[in-house]
């Protein structure tokens, strides 16, 4: 047989291999088989050199084109098996498989509430201060306008460490504090964890709360309900209805209490047509204490009577229950997962 | 407050309704709670004229009765009360009607007589107690009519809250005047109106031992008067504002009380011994008996009124037992008084005992009013008891009431409150609240009036003007920033140190708790934690909250529980709180307390919360030492050392974080297992593992840290395994010290890490391999060069750790 028709023989060959070829692997062999470097179409071209130089040249071309077609003969099944395969795991794949999933954490909701609160209150220009829990009855009370026999006491329930030292009722010593070791102007507020001596549905004995005090030139009651009315919209809403009303705290004077528009009803006062649980139907919750600081506090700081400022608090508890919709106070403190997984 | 709105409109002419009056009060500052009805349940019972009454044929003692209840017909209504008699007005519950015990009226017949209706006693209409027979009305009610109309009863009670300043607003009157003034109406107080009809008696001398602790004492004397109930409409209007009827002369006390705020004592003249009233200090451990029976041991601090051998009240609080009105008294000796509001109260909170007029006496009593008390009682009493009352009365005043002069500028007022408000509208304001104004000009000089003493300063003015003004009615204005430019840039906060580490945990995967600070000193016991050094709650609400924790994981271990209980698997929670211990006190404002911000994180069982395609399996310690390690790395914090300890209260295995500081080392916090024997109180059946770092340590040494770059290797790098047998008391930690102290040129610190490890079985060694990472900087390292670097750390390991390479 002479190599020209043995080179033409190859390629009916390798399509019969092909047609029996299934795998890749069956594939690769058949490639090895017949364009590897010990393959046929190798081991036709050893017998060229004992060619005539003259028949050398057409030899030479045929081969080539022998190869290029085994070639294309080759990457054309190629593709073939590799879509068909490309076909079948398309086919197995199954896109409901659960994922793999990573651990996933959660900051508790008094945590997200307190960084809103503190985090809308900083881009209105205040600090955050922090103190001690473990109070003295000076910073908790008396610098704060409420001596010992004075009835507001009777205002907060205190857990008591020793007679002269008490768990802070409120967040409000921080502010002594602050007084104390700052000039005005100053704008700070101050988070944390507060004690009563009280426990029922509507009360925990540590609860938490965040306290604003702003004290500088010129600092009015319209200031106040400037800053109020700002933080209530961010927290709650741009449609957030605010309201004043007269009320009492020592530190404070004048004081008020601050209601919002019930975010269940909407100030309403019903949901479809049931009476909302949340306001008892008079379309108000109350949010937080505020009032403009009392010249006593002033005077137990040092400060000069003249100066002016204001403060806040409210209850941390109270707004998260209300954001989100939370009924039981006492799910707070149990720090069951499925409750703490709720939030973020 | 519970106040009734017709007693109310006695003084102003207020014709709006309750929720209106309530509603305007509470934007002046006197929230309004609810307003009751607490006659709403027998609004259906009418007045019925008993025309004929026959015994029942069939019964010893029911009655027949053909009643006009102004139906058009007689009703036939069968009564067994035996004082039910023919020509009475009586209240009827017509067929239909729902009793205040649920009880519906039907049509029914009794022993073979059809009844329609039911005749009702005091009781059965929830008025009183009395169920000795019906309740017979007066001649003039009219049959048909409605009986909470015939009797005027007060059918609308506003429970308003009283904020403690507003000491004036306890009483009917005080809210009278604020009513007025808050709708432009009249206010008008009757005059004293009291007859000196009586003989004229000795009246007992005031003798006031201790003129700071009682202001003003007045007393008169009645005589011949005598104890019965109070008419019904007193009774009913009592009833109404939750005071409970006694008899005529105590009810008139309670009466007056509730009407201007003054609270009134009455004694039984006659078991006053030796004619004379003296006002002193108790002895200290002197024994007393109140009016509601219970002995009292009282001090030095409480104020008693004695007659000449003893103690027969206890003042501005509660009488005494030994000369109270009983139902054979008398005459009456009538107390007036007023009382240091600092002393009624700290024997008010002493004893435990508050009472109404303790509850008023603290906050301040109108000491113009007194006496106006004194004689309107003493008019009603003679009314109601017939008694007559004694000329003169008996006074002392040792501090006659003066009125506190105060400063007030209309232009400070509009400055603090951010409006302008007109002179004309101040002046108006504070003299309608009773103010005298005594001069006029830039700066006021204003008089408080008797019935305010929360009215003493120029801010207490301010605070009246803005509260007529209207809070509300202010114009928000933000503030300019205030904010102090030498601040800037200061360290992060403590706050936001914390804030940054919670969002840490949380994105990691735990999930943040918050448990009490305080924790029984018995879960600390069960620990095994020292005593001391602990604080303690003083006045605690339970058992379970005695103590401050000194550590964050019993509270941790009460969380890990309570999810236990509802049947979590697996549980990775952290907190950041303080916990607390006791020191020595370094001066007068110190609290003795040191509180240490800490991280506690506790895992538990299951390693993942999903099941496949997640492996099955429990944390361990790698899982605990893991999280510690990504936290330090957050932190920017190297160079940790991590030392076995072995007498931790209750942690076993305990690892003790060290961390450089400065040239020596720092301990951190520790980490480890909650010893088996305690975590079995927990319910816990696997392991639990817990942290617990100090985050005052981290954020100082975290405050050092500079985070700098470092550039990144040019040429490639050429990794070498080893494999090392080693007797389990070799630790991987010695391993990796000793190579990194052969300081190779080629090999850096972070570049040896730990590949495998694995204990083949029958064995007692470890099989560690570690990936060795060579590097030149500066140019391709040759595998020769490797290979021999690799050779020096075997032969190392192997001459100095008495490892197998």
């Amino acid at each position: 047989m002479d190599l020209i028709s043995a080179l033409e023989a190859l390629a009916p060959e390798l399509e019969n291999g092909l047609a029996e070829a299934h795998t890749l692997e069956a594939l690769e062999s058949l490639r090895v088989d017949f364009l590897g470097r010990k393959g046929r179409l190798a081991h036709i071209m050893s017998a060229l050199p004992q060619l005539e130089p003259a028949q050398r040249p057409a030899v030479g071309q045929k081969a080539n084109a022998v190869k290029e077609s085994l070639t294309a003969l080759l990457e054309a099944r190629k593709t073939a098996l590799e879509q068909a395969l490309e076909a079948e795991a398309l086919r197995r794949f199954d896109a409901s498989l659960p994922g793999r999933l990573p651990w996933r954490g959660s900051l508790h909701p008094i945590t997200l509430v307190t960084q809103e609160i503190c985090d809308v209150l900083r881009a209105l220009g205040f600090d955050v201060a922090s103190g001690p829990e473990v109070e003295n009855d000076f910073y908790n009370f008396e610098s704060l306008n409420m001596p010992p026999e004075h009835p507001a006491r009777d205002m907060q329930d205190t857990l008591y460490v020793s007679d002269k030292v008490v768990m802070r009722t409120h967040t409000s010593p921080v502010q002594v504090r602050t007084m104390l070791a700052r000039k005005p102007p100053l704008a700070v507020i101050c988070p944390g964890k507060v004690y009563r001596r009280d426990s029922d549905l509507t009360h925990t004995p540590m609860f938490h709360q965040i306290e604003g005090l702003m004290v500088g030139d010129g600092i009015s009651m319209a200031h106040l309900r400037g800053i109020l009315t700002a933080f209530v919209r961010e927290i709650f809403g741009g449609s957030t209805q605010v309201r004043f009303r007269p009320s009492f705290f020592p530190f404070t004077e004048p004081s008020a209490e601050v209601d919002i528009s019930c975010c269940i009803c909407g100030g309403a006062g019903h949901v479809n047509g049931e009476p909302c649980r949340v306001c008892k139907t008079t379309g108000w919750v109350e949010i937080l204490g505020c009032g403009m600081v009392d010249p006593a506090v002033f005077e137990a700081v040092g400060y000069a009577p003249e100066v002016s400022g204001f403060a806040f608090g409210l209850g941390v508890e109270r707004v998260a229950m209300l954001k989100y919709g939370i009924g039981d106070l006492r799910m707070f403190f149990e720090n069951d997962v499925r409750f703490l997984g709720q939030f973020a | 407050m519970l106040l009734s709105l017709s007693w109310l409109r006695e003084f102003v002419p207020y014709e709006g309704t309750a929720q209106e009056l309530g509603d305007r009060l509470t934007m002046l500052g006197l929230e309004l709670e609810e307003i009751v009805r607490p006659y709403d349940d027998i609004a259906s019972i009418v007045v019925g004229h008993v025309v004929e009454c026959a015994d029942h044929p069939g019964s010893d003692h029911l009655h027949i009765c053909k009643v006009d209840a102004g139906q058009g017909e007689l009703l036939d209504i069968v009564c067994g009360a035996p004082n039910v008699a023919a020509g009475q007005k009586v209240p009827v519950a017509l067929v239909g009607t729902t009793m205040p015990g649920g009880l519906v009226i039907k049509k029914a017949k009794l022993r073979g007589a059809p009844s329609c209706g039911m005749i009702c006693s005091e009781r059965e209409l929830g008025l009183t107690d009395d169920h000795s027979g019906i309740m017979v009305l007066p001649e003039t009610a009219v049959p048909g009519t409605l009986l909470v109309d015939t009797l005027e009863l007060d059918r609308e009670v506003l429970d308003i809250s009283i904020t403690p300043n507003r000491a004036d607003c306890l009483s009917v009157i005080g809210l009278a005047r604020e009513t007025a003034q808050a709708f432009g109406l009249p206010f008008s107080i009757p005059e004293r109106q009291c007859v000196e009809d009586g003989p004229a008696v000795e009246l007992p001398p005031i003798d006031i031992r201790d003129p700071d602790l009682c202001w003003l004492y007045t007393g008169r004397v009645i005589t011949g008067s005598s104890i019965a109930p109070s008419p019904m409409r007193i009774r009913h209007r009592l009833h109404a504002v939750g005071v409970r009827p006694i008899s005529n002369i105590v009810d008139v006390t309670n009466y007056i009380l509730m009407e201007c705020g003054q609270p009134l004592h009455s004694f039984d003249l006659d078991k006053l011994e030796g004619g004379r009233i003296i006002v002193s200090r108790a002895a200290d451990g002197e024994k007393f008996v109140t009016l509601d029976g219970q002995e009292r041991t009282l001090d030095a601090r409480d104020l008693c009124i004695r007659d000449a051998g003893r103690a027969v009240g206890l003042a501005g609080v509660m009488g005494g037992l030994n000369t109270e009105i009983d139902e054979n008294s008398r005459n009456v000796f009538l107390e007036s008084a007023v009382f240091r509001p600092g002393t009624i109260r700290k024997t008010s909170r002493r004893l435990g005992l508050s009472s109404e007029a303790s509850y008023r006496f603290e906050r301040g009593i109108d000491q113009q009013r007194t006496r106006w008390a004194l004689d309107r009682a003493c008019a009603m009493m003679a009314e109601l008891a017939g008694g007559k009352v004694c000329p003169g009365v008996a006074v002392a005043e040792p501090r006659p009431f003066a009125p506190v002069l105060m400063d007030f500028r209309p232009a400070r007022a509009n400055a603090l409150l951010g409006v302008e408000l007109g002179a004309d509208f101040c002046e108006r304001v504070l003299s309608g609240l009773g103010c005298e104004i005594r001069h006029k000009g830039e700066s006021w000089r204003v008089a408080q009036p008797s019935w305010r003493p929360d009215l003493t300063r120029e801010a207490d003015l301010i605070e009246e003007v803005g509260r007529m003004h209207g809070l509300d009615t202010i114009a928000p204005v933000l503030p300019p920033i205030a904010r102090d430019l030498a601040r800037a840039g200061e360290p992060e906060s403590r706050f936001a140190f914390w804030s940054r580490i919670k969002r840490w945990g949380a994105g990691l995967g735990l999930n943040e708790a918050i448990n009490y600070s305080f924790v029984g000193h018995k879960d600390l016991d069960h620990l095994g934690l020292p005593q001391e050094g602990r604080i303690a709650i003083m006045n605690p609400l339970s058992a379970e909250q005695d103590a401050l924790r000194t550590w964050l994981a019993p509270g941790l271990l009460n969380s890990l529980r309570n999810n236990l209980a509802q049947g979590a698997a697996g549980l990775r929670l952290f907190e950041l709180a303080h916990v607390f211990h006791a020191r020595p006190l370094e001066d007068a404002h110190d609290t003795g307390a040191t509180e240490t911000g800490k991280i506690g994180i506790l895992l538990y069982g299951a390693r993942y919360d999903s099941a496949w395609p997640q492996p099955e399996g429990d944390m361990e310690y790698t899982d605990l030492k893991g999280v510690v390690e990504h936290l330090l790395g957050f932190l920017h914090l190297s160079g940790a050392r991590y030392r076995q300890a072995d007498d931790h209260p209750f942690l076993l295995p305990c690892v003790e974080l060290m961390l450089p500081d400065g040239a020596g080392e720092v301990q951190a916090g520790v980490l480890g297992r909650v010893r088996q024997d305690m975590a079995d109180a927990f319910h816990a059946r696997k392991a639990i593992w817990l942290a617990e770092l100090d985050l005052e340590v981290l954020r100082r040494l975290h405050d050092a840290t500079r985070v700098r770059f470092r550039a990144l290797p040019v040429y490639p790098p050429v990794r070498r395994d080893i494999t090392v047998m080693a007797a389990p008391q070799v630790q991987v930690a010695q391993i990796m010290e000793h190579v990194r102290g052969l300081r190779l040129p080629l090999l850096e610190d972070e570049d040896m890490v730990l590949q495998d490890c694995f204990e083949p079985a029958g064995g007692d060694e470890r099989n560690l391999t570690f990936r060795l990472t060579f590097r030149h900087a500066e140019r391709t390292l040759k595998d020769a060069e490797v290979d021999k670097e690799r050779e020096k750390v075997a032969q190392s390991l192997v001459k100095h750790l008495g490892v197998r390479v």
